[in-house]
């Protein structure tokens, strides 16, 4: 019961890694990707609500309220500031209002996920539903590997500028190559230790790993899973032409 | 022991740690340069600028691959962070053919031929087309979800992309990967080496 409740206190809701990925697929097959079409906008509106219940449930609320906050801006200016702006600033306006509230809901997903999902929690998860070890691996180091990417990208940002050799330069491919060789190199570097400090401790030893991350379907996943699957059979009646 | 760990053809703990490292950095790339499709003239141009740029990352990739699945292995990945991005799942058809393909023409070079290397980075690169297929096929269901976008961005970018350019594109997306490929080949022996990681 302890563990329970300190895994509760933690993330909220505290739903099940399977139920994470199935929601951040169903995001992003159906809010990004727009299947469906027009008779699905329902289905949109309910999944683009889901990151906004499971963000102000966690320990996130000031993100999921800036969140918020941008995605209202978004539609704010779409609705009311851009019938008073003319030509190409109106476009460029709404094309950029547009991919904020288009975008934001799959992106809040995203930080959900990566944010209280543990690497150990997603191994655990990912072996359950027997995905072969060739995938889970990658999958795994990569979602580590990105914020040190990232950050490493940042810095070397600040170098060339402080060298002044900034974006939108007189030569843009020594501007790319400077900046390119660089984040690769270190990137490597890094990785190269990340890959022998998890060798030693026995990733890809011969035997089968054990895990200590307890996980398992509650009522929450049973309804965000219900949920999902409700739509997606709908989705399949439209798809074979049964109107409903 | 590692020479033995090394001779056996399955794939190691160390490989798959490597597909990862070098996804990852290879996506963040891809990413940075996507992200000018915000301008709709650059939306066609992608398919020539990710490969080009892109070759790099994937040459030092190929440096390290000396099994089989490897390729294959990142291609799918590649797909698969096209589905979760909101790229509907094309890329990841397309790309479990063509990371087959690639696959195949690296190893008949023994994973050492530097010419196969470089038409691998061009088979590789074709993933990056699959993303535009439902813009020329699928029309109106992909703009329907992005109606937001406003009619402007929407016309712009149906004139810049009729019919006829999905195949030029899709032969855009193979030579510009070539391209490339020796550009990331150039880069390799230029910096690389010198470092010590390739």
């Amino acid at each position: 019961m302890e563990v329970l409740s300190s895994r509760k206190q933690r993330r909220g809701i505290g739903l099940d890694p399977r139920t994470t990925i199935v929601l951040l697929l169903m995001v992003a097959v159906f809010v990004l990707g727009g299947a469906g079409g027009n008779e699905l906008i329902w289905a949109r509106i309910i999944l683009a609500c889901v990151p906004v219940v499971l963000l102000l449930t966690s320990n996130n609320k000031l993100k999921c309220i800036v969140f918020v906050l941008v995605y209202l801006l978004g539609y704010f200016l779409q609705f009311y500031v851009l019938g008073h702006l003319t030509g190409i600033l109106n476009s460029l306006m709404l094309a950029t209002a547009g991919m904020i509230t288009s975008f934001l809901p799959g992106l809040m997903m995203g930080y959900y996920a990566v944010s209280t999902t543990t690497v150990s929690e997603f191994v655990a998860a990912m072996e359950r539903i027997h995905m072969p070890e060739q995938v889970i691996i990658p999958l795994s180091v990569m979602f580590r590997f990105f914020p040190t990417v990232v950050e490493e990208a940042g810095s070397i940002n600040d170098a060339m500028r402080m060298r002044g050799i900034a974006m939108g330069g007189k030569h843009p491919g020594k501007m790319l190559e400077y900046r390119l060789i660089p984040i690769m190199t270190c990137s490597v570097k890094i990785g190269e230790e990340l890959s022998a400090a998890s060798l030693t401790r026995g990733l890809g030893a011969p035997v089968k790993r054990t895990n200590i991350c307890k996980i398992g379907f509650g009522l929450w996943d049973i309804l965000f899973l219900g949920l999902s699957i409700c739509i997606v059979i709908y989705w399949v009646l439209i798809l074979i032409g049964v109107r409903v | 022991m590692s020479t033995k760990k090394d001779s056996s053809n399955k794939l190691q703990g160390k490989d798959l740690m490597n597909v990862g490292i070098y996804s990852a950095i290879y996506f963040v790339i891809v990413f940075a340069v996507a992200m000018l499709g915000y301008i709709p003239i650059m939306m066609p141009m992608l398919c020539v600028l990710v490969p080009l740029i892109a070759g790099v990352p994937f040459m030092l990739f190929l440096t390290k691959v000396k099994k089989f699945g490897m390729i294959w292995i990142m291609s799918i990945i590649m797909g698969i962070l096209m589905l979760l991005t909101g790229m509907a799942q094309y890329a990841l058809i397309i790309g479990a053919f063509s990371g087959l393909i690639a696959e195949l023409i690296y190893k008949s070079g023994n994973y050492k031929s530097q010419s196969k290397a470089v038409l691998t980075c061009g088979v590789f690169s074709i993933w990056v087309w699959g993303n535009f297929i439902p813009l020329f096929f699928k029309r109106e269901s992909y703009w329907a979800a992005r109606q937001s976008f406003g009619e402007d961005y929407i016309n712009t970018l149906n004139s810049l992309m009729p019919i006829w350019l999905c195949p030029i594109l899709l032969a855009a997306a193979f030579v510009f990967g070539i391209l490339g490929g020796l550009l990331g080949k150039t880069l390799l022996k230029k910096h690389f080496k010198k470092a010590g990681i390739a």
